[in-house]
Order: structure tokens, then sequence, then C-alpha cells
């Protein structure tokens, strides 16, 4: 209904306009009808007719097909061997906003919002802002879309986290170009754009802050007295048309957690690599709006280069195109974007390349036209060329889907628009040129946008007659030509101009023209030989449309999905860190991805099992990091607010970080991935097994305790951030606990109100994310692990929680535990630290290496960890370093990256030994793994061989197999060479605990 | 036995530091001499700080009349004293206080500021990184296109001057990359192919050619500072010192070695160069090699190719050194003799370990004739550890000397672990 009422109202709309506007002179009337005849028309995806006609009146399509009957006072188009398409409807677009300016960068920091008045708190949330009253026609972005094929845009200002509404608009450069909305559109992303405040800094403070205004507009339609122009239109925006913008595959899965906790349903417009994630994208029911915007090939002829360039860059290369095909095969609906495409030609090499690579013309059609208007909800309106439905269309000289073609007129709402000039007849040929009896020979060249000639004329020579030839100039506009030449022969001398037409058919030109002598004479030309059209072989392209995917789609990934086996290790010295230690030539059995025997009594060796001879090698449960920052997208730290706890590392978990196999190369099975340290409240952590081949969900830990990073110190003082960054409270070690105090304070108020609702109902209090997450701590439902250097912030934070009831979990870093290692006993804290590292700051003066053995020795339970993905995969040499530093024993020292990590992280139920019924994660090392010389050869997770030294082998030299198969690939591509992209090598960087921004680190860090 | 110490060499602090022994004879250890030599049950001579005598008991029967100090080493292992090439050590105290860095001058060709008198002999770090093993370090200046003029240095003396081996030995020269971009780190941009790459080539032909025409004048009353600095890497053993990893890099600076034939450049960092090998072989180009612990460059590099580096270099016959240049690389300093370990365990033998941490980094530095082994007339710069140092389990150095003198075993980290150690013992006490 709503629909309906809207087509007529904008029929009333378009007819109203006329009337209103005061009129310049007499009145103009244009045609009644207008009809075009003889074109092959593709009336919807798969409905292509030849021989059509398209009957308009105004805007509005009246009759489409054969045999239409056309009125008499229709005028008649002869559109014979034209096509005609359906105007296409692009949703990624800004067309026709004004442009944003980004405010001059100060240097300081902005914490609070700068824009006045009833908004949001947070000036990257601005779903006030209203497309239809900022949009202004542009008529040479419109005209530079509708070379493209497009007709109609879904335009917004393309800025923030919640953008505002979308403008429908038709690409024309009248009033009428803005649309009604029949459904009302509204866009997000996790980017924060032109906003200067700090908050958020990372893709996990985006998202926080995505879910806080979530909350925040429920609560306002329940309970909220102040008015707020953000959250209003938001909730209006809520019943309509969500759109979220994502830069990377998995910020569709991301988008999706948010859509799913808030019963919401967005559309997506993708980047491009969706086909690596296609399993997870078919549970979605959202259309997909693709960019084909395909990396061009590199330009791979000097091997120097060739081989810097990643293997995931040449795999997506190969497999971008396929991208629309691989998800439509899977019932995905897609949309298709111009996005990031500056001309017609790219976007049309794009889409025939798209086509080429197995998507068919029908559901390319489909995804520019009929899918877009279904999710803007205008599909009785517009997006095929059926009666009754806007006029509006684009005619091309050939079929754009087969071959570069032409935009001949756009029709948009009815309203024409000529582009190319009328096709020129083709001239090019040789000729016999005469004028007054003389005969000259003429070749004409070229084609129909730029001809050149040849002339010969005979002279007088020393002896005889002699030829000379000319160059011509050869101008010709539809059937007219004009030839002129300067011409020194036997009688004339001087220039010659001649006009005339030409009659194509007979391939005769005739007219009149002036000689030398300025004599006005007849002139005629016969063609005695056709020109060379240079016809392009159309070599018959067969694209290799296998699907050559890996897990994850880069070096080092899996061809398929690894499952877990049932697997004997025989004759093992197992480290058990149970009660029996170390026991020798004793086996283990994994099966359904748990330990299912250990021990040197007899057993059966179950059917079909995978068995490893473990003579002389080492096995023991998988290496557990305690703090890790590796496989984490879009910043590790949210630096934005002194008190981050609402946001969630969880989030933004990074299935394709290269280092998780290199972790898992050193034996590495789980990790916990922490916020880093750039404010008192950090952020919730990860729990994630080193699930290389698998998602980001497969990766977490099921049914995990919850953690959270808190962080003491230079780091949240920002003591080393430069002069610009002295506002944030804190700024002392003092001004951190009073920090604590009151948030823990506020926690309270907060947990006190949330339960009285509970139990007495009453109007329910705002949801914050952030008092939430902190009363889980008071709650003992949190658990934190608080970076830490020196003593008296150690002290502190115990007496902090001692005060408020809760107990600290972990002091990471701790380089100064071994001074109040008696305290951490009596509060019951854990203590993960760094075996040696030292002065690489001012706090870290008094580390020293025996911290470990010290603390360990007075009863802490004491894990060694990374916090470097380059240490993390040799965390076996640092536990070995507390044998050097304080003579721990053997087994004790392994414990520290094992055991004790697991105990920290509460999972030792399931992880850090070995033993019956605990998780099937487990390392067999070729040497005692405190030795030097220990390497891994087998890493096992879940039951799953996710690294093998042998494997290792083989996918190495796949690597290079793919990579020369892909480069052959590339060189064979016919890219012409400037268009090649040049070599991109991706510097990769780490995150630490001070990285800040979205960005990772290749600089120096200071932990 | 008349005034002869015998010590028998069991904990820590055995013998006093800083006491002068003239006549020192170690035995009953396992003598590494660091050249890929391995002498069982050795008998070391120290003379005035330097080695007079090197046998095998077994073979040998000295007489203790000659020695005021003879030490039972009891079966432990003797190794050279490591050398850490290309370090901030002791130019830099903590990475991220300003105030103590001294390595990074304004400039861009600099060859004439020295590490040398910048080198706190006294640095708390120093005295961590000796107890390790490594007694040597060529503190090395960063930044610019030449970043100045490198020294071999003791790690222990009263001041810079007394812990001088060679005072400039080399020019550090950081070769442009031949990838441009990369933006910065909260901004990163894809890297290219650096389009000034030849320009910046250029910029440093045409310094090196004005150099080598001022080192062809003896006498020059206008004495300019940096030609005066370059003029030994031409007429001299002053080494060039070409920082530079990527293949393109690697290529340009052997030709650029051969264009103005310097007699000793030397490659820092040479991630590439394994592939390579041959043609530094033929320009007699040897390598300090990138750290071993450091994560691999490209994605689908071998996992652990950075580890195997030097055991690639060996098989090829690259002459090569290890070196730790990296995150917070002056403390990380005493973890060298481990990168040796972990090239051990990739494949190098463990002599070649010990030689790449010690006699091939002398000679890189061209310290060799006095360094880098324990070899008779060579310096007495040696330690001994209970247990194979090349792994941190049983790297326990219980002896050291520098130039025949003994080294304090106590650096300041171990003061405050015996302090604490103290208070919980004390606690249990009370």
């Amino acid at each position: 209904m709503r629909i309906l009422f809207v087509l007529l109202f904008s029929l009333l709309v378009s007819l109203s306009f006329s009337q209103i506007k005061p009129n310049n002179g007499a009145a103009t009337s244009k045609p009644a009808y207008y009809a075009l005849k003889n074109a092959t028309i593709y009336i919807s995806p798969g409905r292509i007719v030849n021989n059509a006609t398209l009957l308009i009146k105004d805007d509005k399509i009246i009759d489409v097909g054969k045999g239409v009957k056309t009125p008499k006072d229709a005028v008649f188009i002869d559109c014979e061997g034209k096509i005609i398409l359906p105007a296409f409807i692009e949703l990624n677009s800004n067309i026709g906003m004004p442009e944003l300016k980004k405010k001059a960068y100060t240097g300081r920091p902005q914490y609070e919002s700068s824009k006045k008045g009833s908004f949001y708190w947070n000036e990257a949330i601005h779903p006030e802002v209203d497309a239809n009253l900022i949009y202004t026609s542009d008529a040479k972005k419109n005209e530079a879309l509708i070379k493209m094929g497009f007709g109609y845009a879904l335009t917004r200002q393309q800025d923030g986290v919640a953008q505002g509404n979308a403008a429908f608009v038709a690409l024309t450069d009248g009033a009428k170009s803005l649309l009604p909305n029949p459904e009302l559109s509204s866009y997000f992303s996790f980017k924060k754009g032109n906003s200067r405040q700090s908050y958020p800094s990372s893709q996990m403070g985006s998202i926080a802050l995505l879910r806080q205004l979530f909350y925040d507009a429920a609560w306002y339609k329940e309970s909220a007295k102040d008015k707020n122009l953000s959250l209003e239109s938001l909730n209006n925006q809520l019943n309509g048309s969500l759109i979220f913008s994502t830069t990377d595959k998995l910020e569709i899965l991301r988008a999706n957690k948010i859509a799913h906790e808030f019963d919401l349903s967005f559309n997506y417009i993708g980047s491009g690599n969706e086909y690596e994630v296609i399993d997870q994208l078919m549970d979605l029911n959202s259309t997909l709006i693709l960019p084909i915007n395909f990396p061009k090939p590199y330009d791979v002829e000097n091997p120097y280069v060739s081989r810097q360039i990643p293997l995931s860059d040449l795999k997506h290369w190969e497999m971008a195109p396929m991208n629309p095909m691989l998800l439509k095969q899977r019932g995905i609906d897609i949309c298709l974007s111009s996005m990031q495409q500056k001309t017609a030609k790219d976007f049309w090499s794009n889409l025939r390349s798209a086509i080429l690579h197995g998507l068919s013309v029908e559901d390319a059609l489909n995804a520019l036209t009929v899918q877009p208007s279904i999710i803007t909800g205008v599909s009785e309106a517009v997006g095929t060329l059926d009666a009754g439905k806007f006029a509006s269309f684009i005619i091309y000289d050939k079929s754009p889907f087969e071959e570069s073609a032409k935009v001949l007129e756009s029709w948009i709402l009815g309203e024409q628009k000529v582009y190319a000039e009328k096709v020129n007849n083709d001239i090019a040929g040789k000729y016999n040129l005469i004028i007054q009896e003389k005969k000259f020979p003429v070749e004409i060249k070229g084609n129909s946008a730029k001809y050149s000639g040849k002339l010969t004329y005979q002279y007088q020579g020393e002896e005889s007659l002699q030829d000379s030839t000319v160059k011509m100039k050869v101008i010709a506009n539809e059937n007219n030509v004009t030839l002129q030449f300067n011409i020194a022969d036997t009688s004339w001398t001087g220039s010659v101009t001649l006009q005339g037409k030409s009659n194509p058919k007979f391939g005769v030109f005739e007219g009149e023209g002036m000689l030398p002598t300025g004599e006005w004479v007849k002139w005629t030309a016969v063609k005695t030989k056709k020109g060379d059209t240079k016809k392009k072989k159309k070599s018959t392209v067969v694209k290799d449309t296998l699907n050559y995917s890996w897990f994850p789609n880069m070096a080092y990934g899996f061809d398929s999905i690894p499952q877990p086996e049932t697997i004997v290790i025989e004759n093992a010295t197992l480290w058990t860190n149970e009660e029996e230690g170390i026991v020798k030539n004793a086996t283990i059995i994994l099966k359904n991805g748990k330990i299912d025997f250990i021990g040197t009594g007899n057993y059966r060796t179950p059917n079909g099992a995978r068995v490893i001879d473990a003579k002389g090698k080492h096995v023991t449960s998988g290496i557990i990091d305690e703090h890790s920052h590796i496989a984490i997208s879009k910043g590790v730290n949210e630096s934005g607010q002194a008190i981050s706890a609402e946001v969630r590392i969880g989030d933004v978990i990074n299935s394709d970080d290269i280092n998780i196999y290199r972790q898992l190369s050193g034996g590495v099975t789980a990790s916990q991935l922490l916020h880093g340290s750039a404010n008192p409240v950090g952020g919730q952590s990860a729990l994630i097994k080193l699930k290389w081949g698998h998602t980001t969900e497969e990766m977490l830990i099921p049914n995990a305790d919850n953690f959270i990073k808190f962080a003491l110190g230079e780091n949240v003082k920002q003591s080393n951030w430069g002069s610009a960054n002295k506002i944030r409270f804190p700024q002392t070690r003092m001004g951190v606990e009073q920090l604590y105090l009151d948030g823990f304070t506020r926690a309270n108020v907060y947990a006190k109100e949330m339960a009285d609702f509970k139990k007495d109902g009453g109007s329910k209090p705002r949801i914050d994310l952030e008092l939430e997450a902190l009363s889980e701590i008071l709650q003992s439902n949190r658990f934190i692990t608080c970076h830490s250097y020196v003593q008296s912030e150690i002290n502190m934070l115990m007496h902090v929680a001692d005060s408020l009831g809760f107990k600290v979990n972990t002091f990471t870093h701790i380089l100064e535990g071994y001074k109040l290692a008696d305290k951490m006993v009596e509060h019951g804290v854990g203590g993960s630290t760094f075996s040696d590292w030292w002065a690489y700051k001012f706090e870290v003066n008094d580390a020293i290496p025996y911290n470990a053995a010290l603390m360990s020795k007075q009863g802490v339970v004491v894990a060694i960890n990374s916090d470097d993905a380059e240490m993390g995969r040799r965390l076996n040499q640092e536990a070995a370093k507390g044998v050097k530093y304080g003579g721990m024993s053997e087994i004790e020292a392994w414990k520290m990256v094992t055991l004790n990590p697991a105990k920290l992280l509460h999972l030792d139920d399931r992880m850090g030994s070995l033993k019956k019924g605990k998780d099937a994660d487990v390392v067999i090392w070729s040497d005692n793994p405190l030795s030097i010389l220990a390497k891994v050869e087998y890493t096992i997770v879940d039951g799953e061989i996710l690294y093998s030294q042998e494997n290792d082998l083989l996918l190495r030299k796949r690597n290079q197999a793919e990579k020369a198969r892909i480069i052959s690939k590339m060189l064979a591509d016919e890219t012409p060479k400037d268009e090649k992209r040049a070599f991109i090598k991706k510097k990769q960087g780490h995150y630490h605990c001070n990285t800040i921004g979205e960005e990772m680190s290749t600089g120096a860090n200071h932990h | 036995m008349r005034n002869t110490l015998i010590i028998l060499l069991i904990a820590v602090s055995g013998f006093s530091f800083g006491q002068n022994y003239e006549n020192i004879l170690l035995v009953n250890g396992n003598l590494h001499v660091g050249n890929g030599e391995v002498v069982q049950s050795a008998l070391i001579g120290i003379k005035n700080g330097k080695i007079d005598l090197i046998k095998n008991s077994l073979a040998y029967t000295y007489d203790k009349e000659d020695w005021d100090t003879i030490i039972d080493l009891k079966g432990q292992q003797i190794y050279p004293g490591f050398m850490a090439p290309n370090t901030t050590l002791g130019i830099t105290e903590i990475d991220a206080v300003r105030a103590t860095k001294d390595f990074d001058e304004v400039g861009i060709f600099n060859p004439h500021v020295r590490t040398q008198i910048a080198f706190n002999v006294e640095s708390k770090v120093i005295s961590t990184v000796r107890t390790n093993g490594v007694l040597l370090a060529q503190p090395t200046p960063r930044g610019g296109i030449i970043s100045g003029s490198s020294a071999i240095m003791k790690l222990d003396g009263w001041n810079w001057e007394d812990a001088t081996i060679a005072a400039s030995d080399g020019i550090h020269l950081n070769w442009p990359s031949s990838l441009s971009g990369g933006g910065w780190w909260a901004e990163p941009k894809p890297k290219t192919l650096n389009k000034d790459y030849s320009k910046q080539k250029d910029k440093i032909y045409a310094f090196f050619r004005m150099a080598k025409a001022y080192a062809n004048t003896t006498k020059n009353d206008k004495k300019d500072a940096r030609m005066e600095a370059m003029r030994h890497c031409f007429k001299g053993k002053k080494r060039v010192y070409i920082h530079a990893n990527e293949l393109q890099q690697l290529l340009d600076a052997i030709d650029f070695s051969r264009e103005f034939d310097l007699a000793f450049p030397v490659i820092i960092g040479g991630y590439d160069s394994h592939l390579i090998a041959q043609q530094l072989i033929d320009a007699k180009i040897p390598v300090m090699l990138v750290r071993p612990h450091s994560l691999p460059e490209n994605e689908e590099d071998d996992v652990d190719l950075p580890y195997k580096l030097p055991a690639l270099l060996s098989a090829a016959g690259v002459k090569f050194c290890i070196q730790n240049q990296g995150d917070m690389e002056a403390m990380n300093t005493r973890n060298i003799p481990f990168l040796a370990g972990t090239a051990m365990a990739y494949g190098l033998s463990e002599e070649d370990a010990i030689s790449a941490v010690s006699l091939w980094s002398c000679e890189i530095t061209g310290v060799s004739e006095s360094y880098g082994s324990i070899e008779k007339g060579k310096s007495a710069t040696l330690f001994v550890s209970t247990g194979n140092a090349l792994d941190m389990r049983t790297n326990k150095v219980t002896l050291g000397m520098i130039d025949g003198q003994f080294i304090d075993l106590e650096n300041s980290q171990y003061k405050l672990y015996k302090k604490y150690e103290k208070k919980y013992a004390q606690q249990k006490k009370d």
C-alpha cells in the first residue's frame, strides 16, 4: 500500500511542478508520446526483446515490446541496432553531497564533542544528517555515473559511524531529481570519519560505540526526558532499511553480530573479498553491495619485484573477479556498485570481467537494477522497463555486456539527453577523385573519430611526368565531407577545398569546391577499394573459474578446513605437568579433540588412528601465551578514553594473521589476546586457540571466563606520548588510583540501580556498557589482567581491589613483582612476566631477570608471556631462562608457559597439562623443550594437526608453485603495461601494548 | 706452592674482581678456541693480559711455580669473549628516555661523528651483558645516510680511552631502500618501488667521489672534517658498513663497492643475502646478518628463515657474523649467545655458531689480530660457563676476563636479586 501511495505521490509531484513553476515567455509543450522503435530492449533481467518498441509518456513507460500500438501523435525515434538497458541504481554514493571539510589537526586530543546542541555525545554519530535536505544536483557527476549506465543513486554523506539518512535521487539536473524515499535508508560504518574526537580510536571502539548507541536509542524511546535529535532520528531509521559499509569481509561478520544483538537487519556494502567467508555469509539473509574494482595485475616481469609480492595479494587478484559469481552461486543476493571506479571504461571492463568469470548477464543486470530497487523499496517504480514504471534507461550502440559500447542517449524520468554524435558513415577506403576530368587517386584512413587522407597528382618533372603524394585533410560529419589539399601540378598551384555529401551505399562522394584558380567546380569521388577495417580478433576467452581459495586464503593456508584426528603418539617422553612429572617411553592417545589415554600401560590403537613414533622426542601440552596481541584487526588500544571497559578484543579477531601460523610453529596453542596499555581500564580480552584455517568464532575458547585489561604507570599517564598529550586524566600515578575508585563507585551505584529495577520495576536505567563491565569485576564475574611495573602501583591496585572486595587476577609485566611477592601471595594474584626484558623505559629500571624465580619461590603463580609476535614463537626458550636466572627446576620453568598461564586464565581444568580428558592441545618436540636445540615437530590443537615440520615443507613448496602459477597467469594477462600495478609490498607491523590507533606499529615500542 | 693461589671455581664469586693477577693458569676446561677447534682438558696460560700457553693437560705437564694463580675449571666450557657488533649498547641507556640517547646526530652525511667518545663504560646495561659472555661491542651510530663512525670497545674499563680497541673502525652507510612509501604507522600506505632510488644512490656516489678525491691529497690546509673521516675508507683499514637487506640494495651495494674499489666493504642486515651468495663471495663482501630472532619479512617466507640464515650463508661459503640490531637492542645484547644458539639449532655447527659471535665478528670488524679467539699471543678476553653458553639453560658464566683482567660477575640486577632474596629469607626467620 505504501508503495502504491508513493507512486501516486510521485506522479503528482511531477505534474504539479510544471504548474507551479512560472514561465518565462510562452509556455512550452512537450510531445505527448515518444516511441523508440526497432531496439533491442532488456526489459528486465532475462527478458530481452529484439526489434521492440518502447512507448513513453512524460516520465513513465506506457508500453514495451513487440507490436506496441503507437499513438498518432507520438514522436518516433529509430533505434535500429541499438541496445536499451534499464537505468542502474547505485547504492554507495555521495553524489550531490556537500564536500566535507575536516577540522584542522591541532595535535591536541579532543575528548569531548565540539558539536553544540541536542546531539549525541560523540561526533562520529550523526544519524540526524539527512541527505534529502543537503542534496544538490551535480550535472558533471551525474553524467559520469550515467556513462556507466546508472540512472539513480542512493546518496548520503559518507562520513562517520552513524552517517544519517540517504536520499534516493534520479540523475537528472532538474527539480525532479530528488525522488521521495519509499523506504527510509540509513547508513553505518566502523569508520569515525571526519570527527576529531579521540573516541573511538579503534575498530573495537567503533563497535562498542554502536552498541551503546543502539542501547541508548531503545532507552530513549522508553524513558528519556530530554530531547535528543540524534537518537530521535536513529529510532526512525531503525524502522527502515539499514546499510552497513565495510572495508573487509570480517567487518561484515562483526556488524552482523551487532545486528543479531539488537534484532536488526543490515544490508552490507562489501569490499570484494567476501568469497573468503562465503559459508558464514550464507546465514546472513542480507544483500551484499559489491564493488567490482578488481585488482589490476601487477607488473611481474621483474623477478626481484615479483618475489616480494605477498601470495595473499596474488591469490586475491586471481579470485576477486569471481567474487560476485561465487556469492550468487551460493544463493546470496548481490548488488553491484561502481564504487572506486574512475571511468565508465573501467567500470564496464570490470563488469565484463565478472561476467567472463561466471556471473550471468541476467544476474549482473539484476544486481544493478532489480535487487537494488528491492532493498530500497522502489521496485514498483524503478528497476525494469515494464509498463507503468519510470522511463529511465540508457541507449547504447552495442551490448556493453559483450564489448566496449558507447552511451548514445540517456532517458532519466523521461528526460532525454543525447551524448555521442550521430554515428558517422565509414568512409575509409581508396577512391578516384575526379575534378574537371582530372583523376586523382585518393586514400582515406582512420575511423569516424578521425580521418586522414593522401592524394596523388602528377607534375611535370625534368624529363617526364612524375607522381607526388600529398596529405589531404578529411573532415567527416554524419554524411558531410570536407576535403582539403595543396597541389602544384601541371595546371593548378595552391589549395583545393571540396565540400560534399557521401553516399556510402554506392561508395560515392559528390559536391562542389573551389580550385586554386578561384573557380567553383563540381567533383565526385568513386570508391575503388574498401578500407582495412581492423576487426579485432574476437578471442574466445575462456576464463578459469575454479575456486582456488585456501583456508585462510594466503601463504600456509590449508586446502580444506582442518579436522580433528585420532592420533596415537608412542614411545614419547611426556612432560605431564601432573604429579607423574616427566614420564619416559609413554603413549598418549588423542581422540575427538581430547586426550583419551596417557601412560605407559597397555592400550588399544583405535581404528584409523594416525600413529606417530615419538622415540627420542618430547611431548608436552601446548604453550599458552598469557599476553599476546596477534590476530587483532584495526587497533589494539581504544585510547580515546581513560576507561574503555566497554570495548572487546573478541569483536575484532583477525583469523588471517600469518603470525597465528608462526606461533603454531613455536608450539603455541592458545593465547590471551589483550587490549593494549594506553589507558587505566582497557578492554575485554579474548581467549583463543590458534586454530589456523578456522573462523574467528571457532577460534574463541567456549565458556571461558571473562577477562579485562587494566594498565598502570607510564603508558596510562601518557608519559611518552609527547607534550600535546597532557589533557587526559590521569597524568600521574596519584590520578590513576582516584580514577579507579571513582569508576568502581559509579559501577556500584549502577549495579544497584539495575538490581533494584529487576526487583521492583520502575523506570529502566540506561544500559551503560562501560559500567556494566566494571560492575562485573566487582561481582567477580570478570577478571583483571593488569599491566604493571613498579611496586608502588602494584601495591595500590591491590589496595583498591581489597577495599572494594574483589581480587586482581593477574599482574602482567610485573617487573618489580619480586619486591612484593609476599603481598601478591597474600592478595592471591598471579604474575605473568617477561624473562629478561628491561631498560626500554624508565619504569623498568629495577627490572631483573630473577623476577620470575623470586616470585615463584614465594608462591606466586608465575607465567612467562610474549607480548610480541616474534618472541611468541620461542616461549620455550624464554621459559628456559628461568633455569638460568634464579635456578628454577626444569619442570617448574616449563610450567611457566603451560600450566601456570592456564591457571591464570582459569583454563587449567582443560589445558596446561597432559591428562586424560583434557583438550588435545599437544606439541611434539625434537628435544627437551627447554633446550636451545628444541624444534617443534607437531603442534596439535583440539586434535587437529595445525603445524607439522613435514607438512610445513610441503606448504612451502606449494606456496612457491602457487605463486609461480599465478604469476604466469598474470604475465599472460593482456592488460597494457602502463595500467598494471607497480609492485606493492605490505610492511607488516605488529601491535604492542602501546600501539595507538588502528594501524600496526613498525617502529620501536616501549611496551 | 709459594704465592700460588688455587681457586676451585664452583660459585660465581670464587675470587675477587679488580685484583691484579699476572700469571694465570686455567686448567681442566673444555676450550672452544673460536676458530672451530676444541681443546679438551685445556691448559691456558695467561701472562700480562695475553694468552701465553695453550696445551692439552694430558700431554703437557706444567710447573706450578710458574703461575701465581691456578684456576681449576673442573670441566667447564671456555669461550672467547663474544662480540656485539652493530649495537647502540653504551650509547643509550633507556630507550624511551631521550636524554639517554647518544646515537643519532643531526645531518645526512656524518662520517665525522664517532661513538667512541660517547661510550659510557659505566652503563648499567653493559654490566648485565658482560655476565652472559658478551665482552666486546661495536657501538654504532644510527640515522642519516652516513650515520657516523663506529668503534670497537671492550665492555669494561675506567673510561672510553682504555676501553677502546679500535677508535673508528668504520663508517655506517644506510643504503636507500629500493622500496618507498609505507606512510607512518598510524596511516600506512602501501610500499611501492622507490622512484627516487637512483637519485638517492647518485647522492651517495657523489659524496664518495668527492671523498675519494680528497683522500688522494695528502696535505689540505682547510681540513674538512667529513672528508678527513672518510680518508681511511680509501687509504687504510676503515670499513664501509653498508646497511642493506633487499636483493636490489645488495646487488647495488656490490656494484658500489667495486666502483670505489673499497678494501673493506661489509653488508649489515643482508636478509636476502642467501639469494646472491656467490656474488658476495666473488666480491669478498662479508655480512653481519640480521638478528636471527626476528620475524620473516614476507608472508610466504619460511617461518624459520631468520633462524637459519646463518646456516644458509655458512653452507654457501659467505663470510658472516651475527648481530642484534632491532627492538630493545641494547638490553638484548645479553642474548647474543642465544642468537648463536638458535642458529646452531637451525643448522650451524656448534663451533661455527661460536665463531659467528666471536672470531668472525672480530675479523669482519678488523680486530681479530688480538681478539675473537683464544690463541697464543692474543688478548686474554674470554669467559667460562658451567655448561653450553649458547643455551640459556646452561649459560652460567663463572669467570670472565678482558685483557686478562677479571670482570665483576655481580651486576646491579644480581645485587637486587640477592637483596630481595634476603628480604624473604628474613621474613621466614621472623
